[in-house]
Order: structure tokens, then C-alpha cells, then sequence
């Protein structure tokens, strides 16, 4: 497994946000996290990129202890996290933002085809390169969430709701755009209030319900199941 | 007229120089530490008495002292990142507390090494640039300007076109997505707190003949680069800048055609019409305020 997590919890204080998380990513396809509000989904991947402490448990990236580094040490690794809300820099232009991604690169030569790739993929932030990150849309700042992430050359690449407050047009746009990545070879964690989508594109999917693993499972299969129908698809 | 005013513009220039120094640094560490450096004008103090200790004490040549104020200074900002900002990193408000703290060791620091009496600093320079019969500027004067002039730009050269500059400006625009870009969060803090301190330093140091040097020098600035830093908008460096200038200019020209107090009160009504003009400061944007 390329990254595995056992045991871990994390505790917002007192409270205890996530509570005892086995979870293991494959090194390919897509792995999804659903869940409600709250249920520390995004404390999950927060964790594995080291913004938040573990209060037990461990992580493991490619066989090594990653828990308790430093963000841009797990950065240095190889995991992107494309964070919830895009936090994109509004002051950067958009090439900026863009760079700030292989800020840990050194290979400049492969820094510009990977970002000549990510201006293909997102044609959109070729023609506004020049533009302050702010002035886009949301879901094209989206886009450039993403693009940053991907210009960090990762081996892992965690989303954080991608598709949230974007218009349906978008949300299957970026739908396409995470298949596109895993295909290119680099596993997806993603983290989606929308399960439908989520499952339709993930292999595996976890199910978090406040704090805990309540089931997890082949996509498939838990699309079919009927708590997760009932609770998270609406049917 | 024209003579007097020129000279007042003079004077101007001067004030907004080293006020652009200390305020451009106090947005540095604000934009990066988001805390509220209340030891700012301390900083900027004990710039000033280092050129005491190794100029007027110590015979060092005066460049030289100002360049080990600076070096010095910049230290102090070091620790202070080390020793407060760091550990209460996820507590703005315990780092204004812990800055105000840092402030009042340091103004007794000051009074303990070297008393709390006016210190006399011999000038750094007699020589006088003529500009016209009654415009003249003292070339220590002019050497804050030519300081303010270089620094500045260097600042800003290094964080348009350096990639370590743009992770600064990343950082200071939201420092979780900076980390996760892989930008050190505390290098990124040691680098703009040795920036800003050693800038507030290098002031202090320059300007220390021309001033009068005591413990409590500090509260003279500070309100200036907290009114400064308001009108230009908060974490906008540009916005220190230009506010700087604005405000020197206004405060010289009153403090000189009526008196100081009336133009420490037209000061503080700039910042009053700015803010309700413009709640955000001149360069300011929501995000950053």
C-alpha cells in the first residue's frame, strides 16, 4: 500500500474529531472518503498532511512513518493536497499560484513541461495566466487549485471537496479531471459530500460517520448497499 | 517661499523615509507572523543604541556601527520568533501580549546598560548639501533617504522576482496553503522577522544623531507606523509605502506652518477620513484586513 493509516485519532481539544481511522490507499485508482458534515473527513486528510497532530495511530507513506513531520516535509515526499475551499493565493497571479506548487523543485526543465501540461489540461488558466488569482471563477479557480497541486509532481494527490458550491456543468467537468489524473498515474484520495459522484468515480470508498469508520468497500458495492443509499444517496 | 517650501519638502522626504523603514517592516511581520508587533518602535530603539554603544561610545565608524544595528536588531527579531511568536503561533492575541512583554524588557534592558538620560550622539557627518541659499539638507539626512530608497527596493525586488520572495508573499496571503506547497512555515517566519526587525534597527541606527535617544524613544514611531499601516492597509506593502509619504508630508507641513500637536491630530484625522472612505486602507483588500 502506498499510504496507510492505523489506528489514528485527532482531538480538536477535548473532542475527539476522529476516532481510531484504518484506512489504506492503493498506488493507483481513486480511494474516496464520504460522510456528513462533520464526520472528520477533512480532519482525515488534514492529518496526513500534517496540519493537524495525531493523538494516537500512525501513517505511513510508501513504508515510512510520515506522522509528526512538518507540512512541507510530507509536501517533499510526494503528497499534493488540494485543500477544502481551494485557498488559492489572491494576490498571485495565476502562473504564480501556479509555481508556488514546485516550490520544492529543482528540475526546471521538467518544472515548465509540467506546467505547459497543466495550461493544456486547463486551457482556461493558459489564457488567464497573467490575471490575479481572485478576479477568476469559482470554478476556475478550481482548476487552479488543482493545477498547483499537480505542479508539485506528486506520487499522492489528496482532494478536498472539489466539487462543493460549483455549478453541475463544473462538478462533472472536475469529475472528468480526477478520472484523468488517476489514469495519468497518480492515486487520487478524495474527500466529497457528494456520494454519488464520489462513488461513481472511486474504486474503493470509506464510509466516516462522526469521527469513525462506519463501512468501506468496493465503490461498487457500496453504492448498492442500502445504508449508504438511504443516508448519503438519497434514495 | 518657494525656498521654505522646498526645504519643509525636504524635511518631508527625510521623515517618510525612515517612517517607510519601520512601518514597511511592521507589515512584514504582520503579513507573515499575523501578530500585531507592539515591540516594533523597541526594535527601532535599540537600532539607536547601538549606534550609541559602538559609535559614540565605542569610536566605531558610524556606517559600520549601523550596518552591526542592523545585524543586531535583526537577531532580536530571530529570538523573538523562536522564544514567543513560534510557540503561540495559533494565538494571535497571545503574540500582541507576548510583543508588548518583549517591549517593556527591552526599555529596561536600555535604562539598566545605559540610563534613562537623553544619550549625546555626536553628528555622524557636518557636511551640508546646498541645494539653493536656504534649502540645505545634512548629509546624514540624505543618507536616510538614499537608505530608505535602496532597501526598500531591494525588499521589493526580492519578493517579486526571487522564488523565497514569492513563498513570503504565498505565506502572508494564507500560510496553511503556503505549507502545503511545501513552504516552510517557520523559515518563512525566521526570514520576515529578521527583515522587519533589522529594517526598524536600521532606522533607529540612522537616524539616532538626529533624534533623541532615550528608553522611550519608541512610543514616538509607533504611533506614526500604526496610523501608517492602517491608512496604507494592512499587509500591503505598497500601501506602507505610499502611506508613509502621505503622512510624513502632511505631519511636516503642519507641524511646520502651525505646530507638532496640531499635526499629530490632522495626522490621526488622515487615518480617520481614510478608514471611512475606505475601511479597508488605501491598498488593503478584504482578505488581508
Amino acid at each position: 500500500m502506498l499510504l496507510e493509516l492505523k489506528g489514528v485519532a485527532v482531538s480538536y481539544g477535548k473532542v475527539p474529531a476522529l476516532r481510531g481511522i484504518d484506512l489504506a490507499v492503493p498506488a493507483g485508482g481513486i480511494v474516496t472518503i464520504i460522510g456528513a458534515n462533520g464526520a472528520g473527513k477533512t480532519t482525515c486528510l488534514r492529518a496526513i498532511s500534517g496540519l493537524v497532530r495525531l493523538s494516537a495511530g500512525s501513517i505511513r507513506f510508501d513504508g515510512a512513518r510520515i506522522d509528526g513531520l512538518a507540512p512541507d516535509r510530507i509536501v517533499a515526499r510526494g503528497i499534493a493536497h488540494v485543500p477544502e475551499g481551494r485557498r488559492i493565493f489572491p494576490d498571485l497571479t495565476v502562473a504564480e499560484n501556479l509555481m508556488t506548487g514546485a516550490f520544492l523543485r529543482r528540475d526546471r526543465a521538467a518544472v515548465a513541461r509540467d506546467l505547459a501540461e497543466v495550461f493544456a489540461r486547463f486551457p482556461r488558466l493558459a489564457e488567464r495566466r497573467a490575471q490575479r488569482a481572485q478576479t477568476l471563477s469559482g470554478g476556475e479557480q478550481q482548476m487552479l487549485a488543482i493545477g498547483r497541486a499537480l505542479m508539485a509532481a506528486p506520487r499522492l494527490l489528496l482532494m478536498d471537496e472539489p466539487t462543493m458550491g460549483l455549478a453541475p456543468v463544473i462538478v462533472e467537468e472536475i469529475g472528468r479531471i480526477v478520472r484523468a489524473i488517476a489514469a495519468g498515474g497518480v492515486p487520487v484520495v478524495l474527500v466529497e459530500q457528494n456520494a454519488e459522484l464520489a462513488l461513481s468515480l472511486a474504486d474503493h470508498a470509506y464510509v466516516f460517520e462522526t469521527g469513525a469508520l462506519a463501512l468501506s468497500g468496493p465503490a461498487r458495492e457500496l453504492h448498492d448497499n442500502e445504508h449508504v443509499r438511504a443516508a448519503y444517496l438519497g434514495v | 517661499m518657494v525656498e521654505f517650501l522646498a526645504q519643509t519638502g525636504l524635511n518631508a522626504l527625510y521623515a517618510a523615509s525612515y517612517l517607510s523603514l519601520i512601518a514597511v517592516g511592521l507589515v512584514l511581520i504582520f503579513g507573515v507572523m499575523r501578530v500585531i508587533n507592539f515591540a516594533h518602535g523597541e526594535l527601532y530603539m535599540a537600532g539607536a543604541y547601538c549606534v550609541v554603544a559602538l559609535y559614540a561610545q565605542g569610536r566605531a565608524p558610524f556606517l559600520a556601527a549601523v550596518a552591526a544595528g542592523a545585524v543586531f536588531v535583526g537577531l532580536l527579531g530571530l529570538l523573538m520568533e523562536r522564544a514567543l511568536f513560534r510557540p503561540l503561533r495559533d494565538n494571535p492575541l497571545g503574540g500582541l501580549v507576548a510583543s508588548i512583554g518583549f517591549l517593556m524588557i527591552l526599555q529596561a534592558a536600555a535604562a539598566m546598560g545605559f540610563g534613562v538620560r537623553m544619550q549625546n550622539i555626536p553628528p555622524a557627518s557636518q557636511e551640508v548639501l546646498v541645494i539653493a541659499d536656504r534649502v540645505r539638507l545634512a548629509l546624514p539626512r540624505l543618507w536616510v533617504i538614499i537608505a530608505a530608497a535602496v532597501l526598500l527596493s531591494a525588499l521589493w525586488l526580492f519578493l517579486k522576482r526571487t522564488r523565497f520572495g514569492w513563498a513570503l508573499r504565498a505565506s502572508a496571503q494564507d500560510r496553511e496553503a503556503a505549507a502545503l506547497q511545501g513552504i516552510s512555515i517557520d523559515r518563512t517566519a525566521r526570514v520576515a522577522m529578521f527583515i522587519g526587525a533589522a529594517l526598524a534597527g536600521i532606522a533607529g541606527a540612522l537616524t539616532a544623531p538626529m533624534v533623541s535617544v532615550n528608553p522611550n524613544m519608541g512610543h514616538s514611531v509607533i504611533i506614526s507606523a500604526f496610523i501608517i499601516i492602517i491608512v496604507g492597509g494592512i499587509g500591503s506593502l505598497e500601501g506602507a509605502v505610499i502611506a508613509a509619504f502621505a503622512y510624513a508630508f502632511v505631519h511636516t507641513f503642519v507641524a511646520t506652518f502651525a505646530d507638532a500637536v496640531i499635526a499629530d491630530i490632522v495626522g490621526l484625522l488622515l487615518m480617520l477620513a481614510v478608514l471611512i472612505v475606505r475601511p479597508t486602507g488605501l491598498m488593503g483588500t478584504r482578505d488581508r484586513a
